[in-house]
């Protein structure tokens, strides 16, 4: 019994760790949109939430920065997947705001994945 | 004689309970982390790219916060409708994709739903999105 209960904890901490890296407790609407494709995994992910703020891999950061960081995160030589950047924007964001933020992933050398929901008719 | 009673219902054993809520929460961890995002692809051309092409007629669609400029003509949002149509008969006859640019201009007060969804409509037309964006500029007053 006591076994089952310490594998319960360990998983709850490791949970509680992986959420440091994780954008879920973000908030943001995405925008809806016809004809989407699957997005894969990314380990690159970059949010602009309900109140602007700017997020990658769920730490705030600032624009100067981004291309840089997600320089970073890109390896040498790196296959499609490992380019792709997933970008989560709340649907009221304007373009002063989302613009550069494109232009930051597009410098770093990050293939552009927008994050939307499907429109359906 | 009477027949064997099967008991449909048998309850778990008590002690099995951690082991069972453990079992549960890995298999709902496993489904959400392998649930994919669903998205829009999109790929930039360098500047490079769009610099070469400047001398060409590119299309070119201004975005306002409620409407639509293409090559000028304001389109209102009841006739962004008519949009995949007009794009798709002016990149008739262009093959190369960079012919094929379009060159999207937005102005400041943009929302990101209005833009995703023009440049979503740029691309199944077969546009290749271009951003033209403002350069920032300091200038010092005497």
């Amino acid at each position: 019994m006591a076994m089952g209960d310490i594998a319960f904890n360990l998983l709850i901490f490791f949970v509680i760790l992986a959420r440091a890296n994780d954008d879920s407790h973000l908030q943001w609407t995405p925008s809806r949109v016809e004809n989407l494709q699957t997005a894969g995994h990314s380990v690159i992910s970059v949010l602009i939430d309900k109140d602007s703020k700017l997020y990658l891999n769920g730490q705030q950061v600032g624009i100067s920065e981004l291309s840089n960081l997600i320089e970073d995160l890109i390896p040498e030589n790196p296959s499609e997947d490992e380019r792709t950047v997933l970008l989560k924007v709340h649907q009221e964001t304007l373009a002063q705001r989302f613009e550069p933020v494109i232009e930051a992933v597009s410098e770093a050398g990050g293939k552009l994945v927008h994050i939307v929901e499907e429109e359906k008719n | 004689m009477r027949g064997r009673r099967t008991r449909v219902l048998v309850e778990p054993p008590s002690h099995a309970t951690g082991d069972i809520a453990f079992n549960l929460i890995v298999f709902f961890l496993v489904c959400a982390s392998i649930q994919p995002d669903s998205g829009r692809p999109q790929t930039l051309p360098s500047a490079e790219t769009v610099e070469e092409n400047q001398q060409q007629d590119n299309i070119e669609v201004a975005m306002k916060r409620t409407a639509v400029l293409l090559n000028g003509e304001a389109l209102p949002e009841s006739q962004w409708s008519q949009l995949p149509k007009r794009l798709k008969s002016l990149l008739s006859g262009r093959s190369k994709p960079e012919d094929r640019i379009v060159v999207v201009k937005s102005d400041k007060d943009t929302p990101y739903h209005h833009w995703i969804h023009i440049t979503s409509v740029i691309e199944d037309a077969g546009g290749v999105v271009t951003l033209q964006l403002e350069e920032e500029r300091e200038v010092q007053v005497p």
